[in-house]
C-alpha cells in the first residue's frame, strides 16, 4: 500500500524525468544511426586513411567504459565550448553506441551475397546506388532485431548521464530516495518505468520484424 | 545463320590475369564481332569465367586490354559504369535482387541509369517478361520463381538495358535438368535475333547448334578455336581432343 502510495506520488517527478531519457535516447538513436553509418561507410572505403580512421575509432570507442567516455566528453568539452549537461550527456551516449551500431551495420551488408553487388554493377549501377538500393534495403532486414537491441541498450544507458547532473529518470529517483530515505522503494519503482519502457520497444520491434517477414 | 558484320566487338588483346601467383589467364587473345555468339568451353579452372569478367570488368586484368566496339576498357568508375550500361551480364546464380519483384528487378536499372521514366521501364519490363514467357510471374518475389524462371528474369533484366553485348557465365549450370532446355531456348532466340553473345557453357548441343565461333581454355590458355563443326568434331590439338572425350565418356 505504501509502495503504491509512493508510486502514485512520484509519477508527477518521475514522468518529467522520464521525458528526458526519452529525448536522450532518441537523439542518441538518431545521431548515432548517422555516425553509425559514417563509420562503417568509412570501415568499408577502399581508402586508406578513411578505413584506419575507422578501425582506430572502433577500437578506441569499444575501449572505453561509457562513463569514462561520458565524463572526458563532458569536462573536455564544457572546458571549450559553453555546452549543457544534457548535450555532452547525447554526444557521449552517441558516441558510444556509434561504434556498435557501425558493427550491426556491417554485418548486415556482410549478408547480402556478394553477387547481388555484382548483379547491380553489371547493371551499370554506380558503388552507391548499388549500396542504398540494393545492398541496404537487404541488409536493414537484417539489421533490425539487431538495431532494437542496441536501442534498449542506449535506453539502459542513459542513466549514466545522471553522474553528469543531468535531470534525467534515474537521477530523479536518486533525488527522490535521498529525501526520504527509501531508496529501495524508488529505485524499485525507477526499475518498473524502465522495465516498461524496454517491454513497449520490444514489443514494436516485433512488430517491425514481422513487417519485413512479410515482404519477400 | 545470323548475319555477321566484319567490326569486333569485343577484341582481347594479351589479356592476363594473375591471383597472386596463380596465373589464371595467360595472355589471351580473343576477338568477337558484332553479331557473333562465341562459346568459351573448356574443363574447370581454366579460365573460361574469370575471362569473361574480364571483359565487363568484373575483374581486372593484370595485364592486356580489353577494347569494346574499339573503346579500350578503363577501370575508373564512371567509365566502367557506362560501359555497363551497354554489356548485359547473366550468372550462374542467377542473382537477381531478392527484395524486388520480377518486374521490379528489370525496371530498376532502367531507372536509375538508363534514365528511363517509370512508366516507360515499366512497359519495357511487362513485354521482356512476356517475351521470356513469364509475362504472368510480374509481381513474384525471385523465392516464389523456379530456377529456370529466375534465369529468364535475369535475362530480361539484363536486355532491359538494351546491350549490344551479353555475357553468359555458365548460365544453366545451377539448373536441374529439365529446366536447362527453358533458358536455352530464350538464349537461342536472342542469337537468332542477332544479339553479340559471349558464353561460357558445359552444354555442348548448344554450343554445336547456337555457336559461331567456339573457345576452348585450357590452362589459362586457348588451346583450340573456330567454327563449332572444327573445334567440336575435328580438333587439332591434343588438349582438345582430351578434354572432348572425357565429356563423351561423361555422356
Amino acid at each position: 500500500m505504501e509502495f503504491l502510495n509512493a508510486l502514485i506520488a512520484s509519477s508527477p517527478a518521475l514522468l518529467k524525468g522520464l521525458s528526458v531519457t526519452i529525448g536522450l535516447t532518441a537523439l542518441t538513436l538518431v545521431f548515432s544511426v548517422i555516425l553509425g553509418a559514417i563509420i562503417v561507410a568509412m570501415k568499408m572505403s577502399s581508402i586508406p586513411a578513411f578505413s584506419r580512421f575507422a578501425t582506430g575509432y572502433l577500437a578506441v570507442v569499444r575501449g572505453i567504459p561509457l562513463i569514462a567516455l561520458l565524463f572526458v566528453i563532458y569536462f573536455g568539452i564544457v572546458s571549450v565550448f559553453k555546452v549543457d549537461a544534457f548535450t555532452a550527456a547525447a554526444i557521449g551516449l552517441s558516441v558510444h553506441s556509434s561504434a556498435y551500431v557501425a558493427e550491426i551495420f556491417r554485418s548486415g551488408i556482410n549478408s547480402v551475397h556478394n553477387g547481388q553487388v555484382e548483379a547491380s554493377r553489371s547493371l551499370g549501377m554506380s558503388r552507391v546506388a548499388t549500396m542504398s538500393r540494393v545492398v541496404a534495403p537487404q541488409a536493414l532486414r537484417v539489421v533490425v532485431p539487431a538495431l532494437v537491441n542496441q536501442a534498449i541498450v542506449s535506453l539502459k544507458d542513459s542513466a549514466v548521464a545522471s553522474f553528469i547532473t543531468v535531470d534525467e529518470l534515474f537521477m530523479t529517483a536518486q533525488r527522490l530516495s535521498a529525501a526520504t530515505f527509501q531508496p529501495l522503494t524508488y529505485y524499485a519503482i525507477v526499475s518498473l518505468y524502465y522495465l516498461a519502457m524496454v517491454g513497449a520497444m520490444t514489443f514494436f520491434a516485433g512488430k517491425v520484424e514481422r513487417y519485413f517477414q512479410k515482404r519477400g | 545463320m545470323t548475319q555477321i558484320d566484319g567490326q569486333p566487338r569485343v577484341r582481347i588483346t594479351g589479356a592476363t590475369k594473375k591471383f597472386g601467383d596463380n596465373v589464371v589467364l595467360n595472355n589471351v587473345d580473343l576477338e568477337v564481332r558484332a553479331g557473333e555468339v562465341a562459346v568459351l568451353i573448356g574443363p574447370s579452372g581454366a579460365g573460361k569465367s574469370t575471362l569473361l569478367r574480364c571483359i565487363n570488368g568484373l575483374e581486372r586484368l593484370t595485364s592486356g586490354t580489353v577494347e569494346i566496339d574499339g573503346v579500350r576498357l578503363e577501370y575508373r568508375e564512371r567509365s566502367l559504369n557506362h560501359m555497363r550500361e551497354h554489356v548485359g551480364m547473366v550468372f550462374q546464380s542467377f542473382n537477381l535482387f531478392p527484395h524486388l519483384t520480377a518486374l521490379e528487378n528489370i525496371t530498376m536499372a532502367q531507372v536509375v541509369v538508363g534514365k528511363r521514366s517509370k512508366s516507360e521501364a515499366h512497359d519495357r519490363a511487362a513485354k521482356l517478361l512476356f517475351r521470356v514467357g513469364l509475362g504472368e510471374k510480374a509481381n513474384s518475389y525471385p523465392s516464389a520463381l523456379s530456377g529456370g524462371q529466375q534465369q529468364r528474369v535475369a535475362i530480361a533484366r539484363a536486355l532491359a538495358m538494351t546491350p549490344k553485348l551479353m555475357l553468359f557465365d555458365e548460365p544453366t549450370s545451377a539448373l536441374d535438368p529439365e529446366l536447362v532446355g527453358e533458358v536455352l531456348q530464350v538464349m537461342r532466340e536472342l542469337a537468332d535475333e542477332g544479339m553479340t553473345m559471349v558464353v561460357v557453357t558445359h552444354e555442348m548441343r548448344f554450343a554445336r547448334q547456337v555457336a559461331d565461333h567456339v573457345v576452348l581454355l585450357a590452362d589459362g590458355a586457348i588451346a583450340e578455336e573456330g567454327p563449332p563443326e572444327i573445334v567440336l568434331d575435328a580438333p587439332a590439338s591434343d588438349r582438345a581432343r582430351s578434354f572432348l572425350s572425357k565429356l563423351q565418356a561423361d555422356g
